[in-house]
């Protein structure tokens, strides 16, 4: 039983982080209908700048979340005025190349002034810590820490999505840029808005994980695809859909320790022989690809 | 303008022209090329370093006299039956990518013009690279790589020094077999029933996908339960999930074979789920790192690495503790399993260069299968180095062998690692069951 409660909590856990990753995805696609290859570079941006921001002015890499999130801000407002601005004006392949080729810029950038090794967080007051809750559950406090500011990052963007007249009025150029410009919204401040807060979304989720993951400049490309698995299944510019769906890939990658769940209570031997582990990722792309098939618009999807 | 452009041009062109026309060989000393590569960036970027140094250090002791070092090689600066020729070593680093390695080694051989290779660590790059150095008949020597598939494949310009991995494997299950008839140092003999259950992690290339293959044939043939195997990715920058499966097993014994930043992660993780085998061991690579030590400090008290070198083999070689010093001088490190090897891989490159006497590849091919290195000139623990030149093995070492290490707490405070196998070499008590996290 301990594997099968430990496997839930880690996965819902490491969702909850997931689903800040998808956030920012979710806001710029809702927002201005522009799929952002370069998400990935974004939140290995935050984990340098987590990792960075720590070992520089020797605090714990949770306290760097201010600085990754001022950090992500501001560079997705720059990215959009010096970039997408301009990208926005052609046809939807040059975005979806544009974007590409953004990603392999941060991502060579990244190479050069970081060099390819990997870097992990060693100290903190959390790292290497962990939680006996019982039922044979082991919690990593960093992790914990991870979920929980991510809940409180989320309910943050919710709140300013649905509570202020900045949130109604970036819904507003979400769906219907045109309208929403006659009703005197400010809309190409509305998209550097978005772009500002779903960077800074993913940079802080980039610090939050810096805590258990080690980060190298090519980290990024695995965290894109999940973001566009989760954003496809929870419904592209739906935040609650992000939220829910973010825990549900979550639980997917941990499918392996649900697997040995039965391998050793059901006792089967050729469950054993099955490498699990090795297709951990491949489970999440399976449901992304059920999803587009039965539901394209996802299971919260609201435009279109 | 036009004038000084066409000129300078043609003055160029000139010396490109007289430089091309020049013969290599005019020069008054002769220069011996060795192409070397290591993963100098990436995940096993520690062991690079260790590695390069190690291989440095070979070749300044093989050029400069040193009198206070008992070797033949530190005897004399250079080649003696080359006539002083001194060796040049050009790094490149393949990154522990297997595509690169061969490409680079490509480009050592037509545009570097190397006279061999020294290489590659990975087992995975060192299997691309000793195809190409096949291909264009450029000998090469492999010091550190452990697949046992390498030398089976009957190249004939591919030499290894190191012992592979059945005979390390072999070891483990020696070793476990000894702690269960009590010929362990200082632990009473264990009841197999209390480490029968096995469980292994290893790393999803050429060497770690081989050594959970040997680990799986061993355990039958000593009679151990196998609960579970697993393959991972080296570059994976998280393994809970692995962790948790290796927790599922209920293992009384976890077996890795890890590079250097999975074997910190790993560890680290293990520590996070509270994991209470009673055995840890280590194939080499990450396990024996500085970086793996500085990183997990007290930690890894109770861990075992199987490993070729110790700092504890000082003791019983004077001759490792003199190229040890020159080392240390160097990095603030003891030599390591890598860098001791490297030495010893670059090292063998010398002594078959003065036997054959010249850098003709057929020359070469014939003095390496020819000879036999003492084990007294050697720093590492073996009878010594001779290549197999007939039956499966072609080119493998047949006189090295392997230690296995345990992390212990010495009485200066610092961590370092103990012999604990072969029993009748054993340095110390062994730590037995793992000690609680």
């Amino acid at each position: 039983m301990d594997i099968l409660f430990s496997s839930l909590a880690a996965g819902i856990l490491f969702g909850m982080a997931l689903s800040l990753v998808a956030l920012g995805l979710t806001i710029i696609f809702g927002v201005m209908d522009i799929i952002n290859f370069a998400h990935g570079e974004f939140l290995m941006i935050g984990m340098y700048t987590g990792l960075l921001t720590a070992k520089a002015a020797g605090i714990d890499p949770l306290l760097t979340l201010p600085v990754a999130a001022a950090v992500g801000f501001l560079l997705g407002i720059a990215c959009y005025l010096g970039f997408i601005k301009f990208l926005l004006r052609g046809p939807m392949i040059a975005q979806l190349l544009g974007t590409f080729g953004l990603m392999l810029f941060l991502r060579n950038l990244a190479l050069l002034i970081f060099g390819p090794n990997d870097r992990a967080v060693h100290q903190g007051l959390l790292v290497g810590k962990s939680f006996d809750i019982g039922l044979g559950i082991i919690i990593p406090a960093t992790k914990l820490a991870a979920a929980g500011l991510a809940l409180a990052a989320f309910a943050a963007v919710w709140l300013l999505m649905n509570r202020t007249r900045t949130g109604k009025a970036l819904t507003a150029t979400a769906l219907n840029p045109q309208g929403a410009r006659y009703m005197g919204i400010p809309t190409e401040r509305m998209n550097a808005l978005a772009w500002g807060i779903g960077c800074a979304s993913v940079t802080v989720a980039g610090a939050l994980i810096v805590n258990f993951w080690s980060v190298n400049p090519y980290i990024g490309l695995l965290f894109t695809m999940l973001a566009f698995a989760i954003v496809a299944l929870g419904g592209f510019g739906s935040v609650p859909g992000a939220f829910f769906a973010g825990i549900v890939v979550g639980l997917i990658t941990e499918l392996p320790g649900f697997w040995d769940f039965m391998t050793y209570t059901f006792e089967f031997d050729w469950m054993l022989d099955v490498p699990m582990i090795s297709f951990k990722y491949m489970w999440v792309y399976v449901a992304y690809f059920v999803i587009m098939v039965v539901r394209p618009r996802g299971l919260f999807g609201w435009k279109h | 303008m036009k004038r000084i452009a066409r000129f300078t041009s043609l003055c160029v062109a000139l010396f490109v022209v007289a430089a091309l026309l020049l013969p290599s060989g005019a020069r008054a000393e002769k220069e011996i090329k060795i192409g070397v590569l290591y993963p100098l960036t990436g995940g096993a970027a520690a062991a690079g370093r260790e590695l390069r140094t190690g291989a440095e250090l070979a070749a300044e002791i093989a050029n400069t006299a040193m009198a206070d070092i008992n070797m033949t090689m530190s005897k004399n600066a250079g080649i003696q039956s080359m006539g002083g020729a001194k060796i040049t070593l050009i790094f490149k680093d393949h990154e522990g990518n297997p595509t690169l390695g061969a490409d680079l080694a490509k480009k050592l051989i037509l545009d570097d013009k190397v006279d061999g290779l020294l290489g590659c660590y990975h087992s995975s790059v060192t299997k691309t690279v000793s195809a190409v150095a096949e291909q264009y008949g450029v000998p090469m020597i492999n010091g550190s790589s452990t697949s046992p598939t390498l030398t089976e494949r009957g190249l004939k310009w591919f030499w290894r020094t190191t012992p592979h991995d059945t005979w390390f494997t072999k070891d483990l299950f020696e070793f476990l077999k000894g702690l269960t008839e009590g010929q362990a140092k200082g632990v009473k003999a264990v009841s197999k029933k209390d480490i029968a259950k096995l469980a292994s992690a290893c790393e999803k290339t050429e060497w770690g996908s081989f050594v959970s293959s040997l680990i799986e044939q061993f355990s039958k043939e000593y009679g151990f339960d196998l609960k579970k195997s697993l393959l991972y990715a080296k570059e994976a920058p998280d393994l809970s999930s692995e962790v948790r499966s290796l927790k599922a097993s209920r293992a009384d014994a976890l077996l890795f074979a890890s590079y250097t930043s999975d074997a910190i992660l790993m560890i680290k993780t293990l520590k996070a789920q509270k994991i209470q085998p009673k055995i840890i061991w280590g194939q080499d690579a990450g396990f024996e790192t500085p970086e793996f030590q500085q990183t997990l400090g007290e930690d890894i008290v109770g861990i075992m690495t199987r490993t070729v070198f110790l700092p504890q083999v000082v003791k019983v070689k004077p001759l490792a503790g003199q190229v040890n010093k020159l080392y240390k001088a160097k990095t603030g490190n003891d030599l390591s399993g890598a860098s001791a090897r490297s030495f010893t891989g670059l090292q063998t490159w010398v002594y078959i260069l003065e036997k054959a006497g010249s850098t003709k590849p057929a020359d070469f091919q014939a003095a390496a299968n020819a000879i036999e290195i003492p084990g007294d000139q050697l720093v590492v623990p073996w009878v010594g180095i001779k290549f197999s030149t007939s039956g499966k093995e072609i080119g493998q070492n047949v006189l090295g062998s392997g230690l296995i290490g345990q992390y212990q707490k010495g009485s200066d405070g610092k961590v370092g690692l103990e012999i604990v196998y072969p029993f009748d070499v054993a340095t110390t008590d062994v730590i037995y069951p793992f000690p609680k996290w």
